[in-house]
């Protein structure tokens, strides 16, 4: 749930206004996702490019081939336990803090609509790009393609660790198969990640050169009155029926 | 003025002493020879040392007789005299070693690698006058010469675990030679691209970190047989199973099924690793496609936007 804080400095006229966007569970997430993630990375791209002079050069410098896999193999479990972490926090929030289901993650057509909305602002047939709720396309996309990468990567991964104890429940080809999914699905993920989430995050004009909203989890009101307008108008607009409810956030000022 | 006079010369003196002991440092350095001395009692080398000698052969043509030192003081019988291989009249000695006689004589100190080699596809081969065939030296030198056999564990031998698939490469590699035997796969290349052939790759020289199979652990070394041969450690999914046992503890014959047989996945070999393969490529074309396109539009309209400002 968002709320919107204020904060005034002691004796300044100065006003910063911050909007929570991300509870801490969400950050924590975030940040164990990044950092398995970039392990991953750095210890599976000599692997991909093994004959790339670098690479060995690479491993040399991790001390060897066992201590690269044993890094690749060890940030694969952080990243499979920060995935269930997700799950049971969501499942969490539903069954027992009653949070209602965050439809504002699902899919709808709208996005798709957006999307080429957006890709018409960018070559210039719109004057405006379009404006989004709580997630926009992109950061939906970002978000279920791990639902789509993680299965794909964690099995592919498990049936190379153990090929010999995969292969006696399951027939012989998944060895080869498990090979070029894995390796294919981790350039898919990399190249993503490192061009279109990092752009689009972090170098995009607004926010350049770092979002520290998912590390901090918050982001300045005016930015989200940009990024996020139908959400930003959702939360406050007063109800007029029930002004006492003022709809799902909370505007509050804090003053020292 | 005497004093300071002094002074001044021994401030020449100390700067000359200096030069010429760093200068006698670094010649010492770069002139030195480091290396060992091979055992030559019959000063044999005095002569085969030398660049240009030679002689015409029955035939009219000029054959070195030349032995490079840097070989012979590096090889591993760097403590045998010549003699043991030339005899004690090298000059009465038959001249034009054949691949087979030169593997003979390998075998009358080796005689099991010999035996051993014999019964290999590449020694029944030679047997049967093939000059094709790797025989000891084209294996064990750097320059398929047997002056300069180095031991295996050198890391610049050609038997050093490191480097064993380029060596196999040396011959499985030439496509023409290896169509007269009906051996089409690239097996060099499918070897890098597999798990053994990228850990080895990787691993650096050292002999600890080099845990991977290569081509000799499923193929054997001296024993190599035709993957034809029923008898070969890699004929059928029996026999192969069994080999990859020797590393892989408990794999079965279907954990054997899963390799590609040094060929690419295809709709005849494995078809369902090549459509998965396919399906991948689809997938990353048109994911990172769609979003290259967002992105750079996103660049132009954001570049264009601040243009204006």
């Amino acid at each position: 749930m968002a709320t919107i804080t204020r904060t005034d400095e002691a004796e300044k006229v100065q006003v910063e206004e911050q909007v929570t966007r991300f509870d801490v569970h969400q950050i924590i997430q975030h940040a164990v996702l990044m950092v398995s993630f970039i392990l991953l990375v750095v210890t599976g791209l000599p692997m991909k490019f093994s004959t790339a002079g670098i690479s060995e050069w690479w491993v040399q410098i991790w001390g060897g081939i066992s201590n690269i896999r044993a890094v690749h193999h060890t940030s694969a479990y952080v990243m499979v336990l920060v995935c269930l972490y997700h799950l049971i926090y969501i499942g969490y929030g539903m069954l027992v803090k009653k949070r209602p289901f965050p439809m504002w993650m699902v899919p709808s057509v709208a996005d798709f609509v957006k999307l080429f909305q957006e890709l018409a602002y960018f070559v210039g047939l719109r004057k405006e790009p379009p404006q989004f709720d709580r997630f926009n396309w992109r950061e939906k996309f970002d978000y279920w393609a791990i639902f789509w990468g993680m299965p794909v990567m964690a099995g592919s991964g498990f049936i190379l660790m153990f090929p010999v104890f995969a292969t006696k429940y399951l027939p012989g080809w998944v060895v080869p198969v498990a090979y070029t999914a894995h390796s294919h699905e981790a350039m898919l993920a990399f190249t993503w990640i490192f061009f279109i989430h990092i752009f689009f995050n972090h170098f995009s004009p607004s926010v350049y050169p770092l979002n520290k909203s998912i590390f901090t989890g918050k982001v300045p009101r005016e930015r989200y009155i940009k990024e996020h307008a139908l959400e930003y108008e959702r939360l406050t607009r007063v109800d007029e029926e029930k002004p006492e409810k003022e709809a799902v956030g909370t505007i509050t000022r804090a003053s020292q | 003025m005497v004093k300071k006079g002094m002074r001044t010369n021994l401030k020449v003196v100390s700067i000359i002493l200096l030069s010429a002991f760093t200068l006698a440092t670094i010649a010492s350095i770069v002139f030195s020879n480091s290396d060992t001395i091979a055992l030559d009692e019959n000063n044999c080398l005095s002569c085969h040392s030398n660049l240009n000698i030679e002689k015409k052969s029955t035939n009219g043509v000029l054959i070195s007789l030349r032995i490079s030192e840097k070989d012979v003081n590096r090889g591993a019988h760097r403590y045998i005299d010549c003699t043991t291989c030339h005899t004690t009249k090298p000059h009465e000695a038959k001249p034009a070693l054949t691949k087979q006689s030169s593997a003979e004589k390998c075998g009358t100190c080796h005689k099991y690698e010999y035996k051993v080699h014999t019964q290999s596809i590449h020694g029944q081969q030679l047997q049967q006058g093939n000059q094709d065939v790797a025989t000891c030296v084209d294996c064990h030198s750097p320059k398929a010469d047997a002056h300069s056999v180095i031991r295996v564990l050198e890391y610049g031998a050609p038997t050093y675990k490191k480097n064993i698939a380029e060596t196999c490469n040396k011959c499985h590699g030439n496509t023409e030679l290896m169509q007269d035997y009906g051996l089409v796969e690239r097996v060099y290349e499918s070897y890098m691209r597999s798990f053994h052939g990228k850990a080895i790759g990787l691993s650096g020289y050292d002999i600890t970190q080099l845990d991977a199979a290569t081509c000799t652990n499923c193929h054997g070394v001296h024993d190599i047989k035709a993957t034809a041969d029923p008898t070969a450690t890699v004929a059928g999914m029996d026999n192969l199973a069994k080999t990859c046992e020797q590393c892989h503890a408990g794999a079965g014959a279907e954990f054997a099924r899963g390799f590609l047989g040094h060929k690419e996945a295809s709709p005849k070999n494995i078809p369902i690793a090549y459509y998965v393969e396919r399906f991948f490529n689809l997938l990353l074309l048109s994911v990172l496609g769609a979003g290259g396109i967002v992105l750079m539009g996103a660049v132009v309209r954001y570049s264009g936007n601040r243009w204006r400002k």
